[in-house]
């Protein structure tokens, strides 16, 4: 998969690409080399794709935390996907993989990239993908009530 | 508890500006693109089928071994079609939906159902008309067996 997706790169004119077998050795490949973007599988041991994307984002040893990481799955079991999501995954992509769906996630980090969000329990890309009318949970953001409307 | 802050776009590093972000989603998009990507995944076909091979013969010798059953078939699942072999990722997809709904039901995989879907999955992958008719029929009745069998736990469970 990892030579398939070097091709695919390779082929959108992405040159430089660095291998890693597992969440541990991408750790160390990001505290070398700077990266731009980063493609991770989900099921990896010893350190899975989500304890590879909490490193990344909230390690204090982590070069980039805002490093764009797009999350390859075939786990599309929603527990595991939300799981991933709150390590802080920009983007998903489902097994099998595309070229269309490879090449769109990577124009959708670098069209629309997301704001990033800091709480006491998260750090990483806005989960909140749609404004949602009927939202009835708190509003605990800074500006939430700048940006509430009365009707 | 205190509010969350957001750091909008621009506040942090972006991977390209935003004039060659435009440009670049647009190439991105191009048909000629996408072309050029599946002649990518294409070519790597072949070497692709071989590495599901090798994970048809590991879920061969699972057997019996539902974590590492599962566990290949999850593989299968997500490499077959890539590689071309349509038929052998449904078969390997029913079997894993098998797997998750049963773990969710707390109840014990039916032997039965394991041995039918990499029995199937051996014959696809390895069948000269793999995405043929009969390998649809199949991977349409195993699906059919999977939703039965599925059904039968859920009763059990809930009388």
């Amino acid at each position: 998969m990892r030579s398939l997706l070097r091709s695919l790169l390779n082929s959108i004119g992405i040159r430089e690409v660095h291998e890693a077998a597992n969440g541990t050795a991408a750790l160390e490949v990001l505290r070398e080399k700077s990266c731009d973007l980063v493609l991770s599988d989900l099921a990896m041991n010893p350190t899975d794709g989500i304890d590879f994307t909490r490193e990344v984002r909230v390690s204090p040893r982590s070069a980039n935390p805002f490093l764009p990481i797009i999350m390859i799955t075939g786990h599309t079991e929603r527990h595991k996907v939300e799981a991933a999501r709150d390590a802080g995954v920009t983007e998903f992509i489902a097994k099998p993989i595309t070229a269309q769906s490879l090449f769109a996630r990577i124009a959708e980090i670098v069209e629309r990239p997301r704001a990033f969000v800091r709480c006491e329990t998260y750090f990483g890309p806005d989960r909140r993908r749609k404004a949602l009318e009927d939202y009835a949970g708190p509003w605990r953001r800074h500006g939430d009530l700048r940006d509430l409307q009365v009707r | 508890m205190k509010k969350a802050q957001v750091i909008p776009p621009d506040a942090y590093p972006q991977m390209v500006s935003k004039s060659d972000a435009l440009k670049m989603a647009r190439a991105l998009r191009a048909p000629e693109t996408a072309a050029r990507g599946a002649r990518v995944i294409e070519d790597a076909a072949q070497t692709l089928r071989k590495g599901v091979h090798d994970y048809v013969r590991e879920l061969e010798a699972a057997l019996g071994d539902h974590r590492m059953t599962f566990e290949k078939a999850h593989e299968i699942r997500g490499f077959a079609e890539t590689a071309g072999l349509r038929a052998t990722g449904r078969i390997a997809g029913g079997l894993c939906r098998y797997f998750d709904e049963m773990q969710k039901l707390d109840a014990i995989p039916d032997a039965a159902v394991i041995a039918l879907h990499v029995s199937a999955i051996v014959r696809a992958a390895h069948a000269k008309d793999e995405a043929g008719r009969m390998s649809d029929a199949v991977a349409k009745e195993l699906a059919a067996l999977v939703t039965h069998k599925l059904a039968e736990t859920r009763t059990a469970a809930t009388a």
